[in-house]
């Protein structure tokens, strides 16, 4: 047995350094990841705001549609989609490529959860300040804009962030389409070279640190933009 | 109705089902395991509350598919061999059962500490304080989200998919691929549409359902 090497039962040679001589793939594996996941999470806290304020300022017609929208995005498995808008949608001549379907997906699929987060948050903001504001001759919009889109972004934060963590995580769903993001760049390695053990600990270990280091993140944002006292 | 509905149809029925025992099997498990960690979770034991906090992170943290291929492709090396079926199941009930754990945990902590102080001084124990005072009010709070989850997890399913079980999407891309060589139409958009609706049909009335029982809280 060569030193440094750990043999199991079956005979699997464990090479705690192998995942280092592969370190070229697996980061162009995760830059890709953080690509789609970024256009994505950004992509979704816009539709989030934009469409979840059409809902709190209860535009008719254009409500039902957002809410048709979400409900869809909502109650089909995101995996489902991307089959669909990679698959199905050239069929109607539509054909988007791999890291296209790629962001395009997460900002869809992360937009309609940001939308109820948002507008959950808009709607649990209490009626009275905008009564308040629109006594003081605010109009409706102003209302929204200084008062419940401030005081109900920081009640939907929480949510919110969940929501771009799942988006985040959800970007390894891309390996169904091919695209070489870093689980599907860990599968290709483990492919040729079969080293599973090392591989899959690696980019298992990638994952959750980006999901902690977010989450932290998200709480001291949360503490920073905490308003002294509630509101 | 074109010739080649029927037995895809059929086909994908029984990808249905696979499908349903699938989230039957991954539901049950994690609703169960989940309020046992859940309730660990808010034990005056430090240690204890730890190592369940350490499952609920990493569970929750990685991604299932990545969960799904370290169970399906590495733990065989240790000489635990799973079948796809079995696999997807221990990996959605791994996900499943730490995110139950974390809403039990959530909604436990939301009864105000008043109530276990007064509880205290009517000199029940820690196991008649939760028996009888804080999980029954837990419960109440914690069923629209649990609802949520059960919507989540039906959904999470569908990545089985990508370790070969033979669910309703699997049953699509193969019906897709065989239309596709025997005819050359793909007739992917008809078929995903359908996956599409099926579960949207399913979930629909569960999300409806949480959101019902949110309000009436």
């Amino acid at each position: 047995m060569v030193t440094g090497r750990t043999v199991t039962a079956s005979g699997y040679h464990f090479e705690p350094g192998f995942v280092f001589s592969h370190l070229g793939p697996l980061g162009h594996g995760l830059l890709r990841t953080l690509a789609i996941s970024a256009i994505g999470i950004g992509g979704a806290s816009a539709v989030g705001v934009l469409l979840g304020a059409l809902i709190a300022l209860r535009i008719p017609v254009v409500r039902q549609l957002i809410r048709a929208y979400v409900e869809v995005f909502r109650n089909t498995p995101l995996l489902v989609q991307i089959f669909f808008l990679y698959f199905a949608l050239p069929d109607a001549g539509l054909k988007l490529g791999a890291f296209t379907v790629g962001w395009l997906s997460l900002l869809l699929w992360g937009g309609a959860y940001n939308v109820e987060n948002f507008r959950a948050g808009f709607e649990a903001v209490e009626p009275v300040y905008v009564e308040a504001c629109r006594a003081l001759g605010f109009s409706r919009f102003a209302a929204f804009r200084r008062v419940v889109l401030p005081l109900g972004s920081r009640i939907a934060l929480p949510s919110v962030t969940n929501t771009l963590i799942s988006v985040f995580k959800n970007s390894s769903f891309m390996i169904a389409i091919g695209y070489p993001e870093l689980t599907d760049s860990a599968v290709d390695i483990v492919s040729v070279t079969f080293r599973v053990f090392e591989v899959f600990i690696a980019i298992g270990v990638v994952y959750l640190a980006l999901v902690w280091l977010f989450s932290v993140w998200a709480r001291l944002l949360e503490r920073r933009l905490a308003i002294p006292g509630g509101h | 109705m074109p010739i080649w509905v029927t037995p895809v149809a059929r086909y994908m029925a029984r990808g249905l089902a696979t499908t349903a025992g699938l989230a039957g099997v991954s539901i049950a498990v994690s609703v169960m395991l989940g309020i046992v960690l859940g309730a660990l979770l808010v034990l005056p034991s430090r240690a204890v509350r730890l190592l369940v906090r350490w499952y609920v992170e990493i569970w929750r943290g990685l991604p299932i598919i990545v969960t799904l291929f370290f169970i399906f492709f590495v733990l065989p090396i240790i000489g635990l061999t799973f079948g796809t079926f079995v696999a997807a199941a221990t990996g959605l009930c791994l996900w499943g059962s730490a995110n139950v754990a974390e809403v039990v945990r959530g909604a436990a902590q939301s009864v105000s500490r008043g109530q276990a102080d007064a509880a205290t001084a009517l000199g029940l124990p820690w196991a008649g304080r939760m028996r009888y005072v804080i999980l029954p009010q837990a419960a109440r709070r914690a069923l629209p989200p649990l609802v949520g989850l059960v919507v989540n997890l039906t959904q999470q399913t569908s990545l089985a998919t990508v370790i070969g079980v033979l669910d309703v999407l699997q049953a699509s891309q193969r019906s897709i691929e065989r239309l596709t060589l025997s005819s050359g139409a793909t007739h992917a958009a008809p078929i995903l549409g359908a996956v599409l609706v099926v579960y949207f049909v399913i979930c629909l009335p569960l999300t409806l359902l949480s959101r019902r029982l949110e309000r009436s809280l």
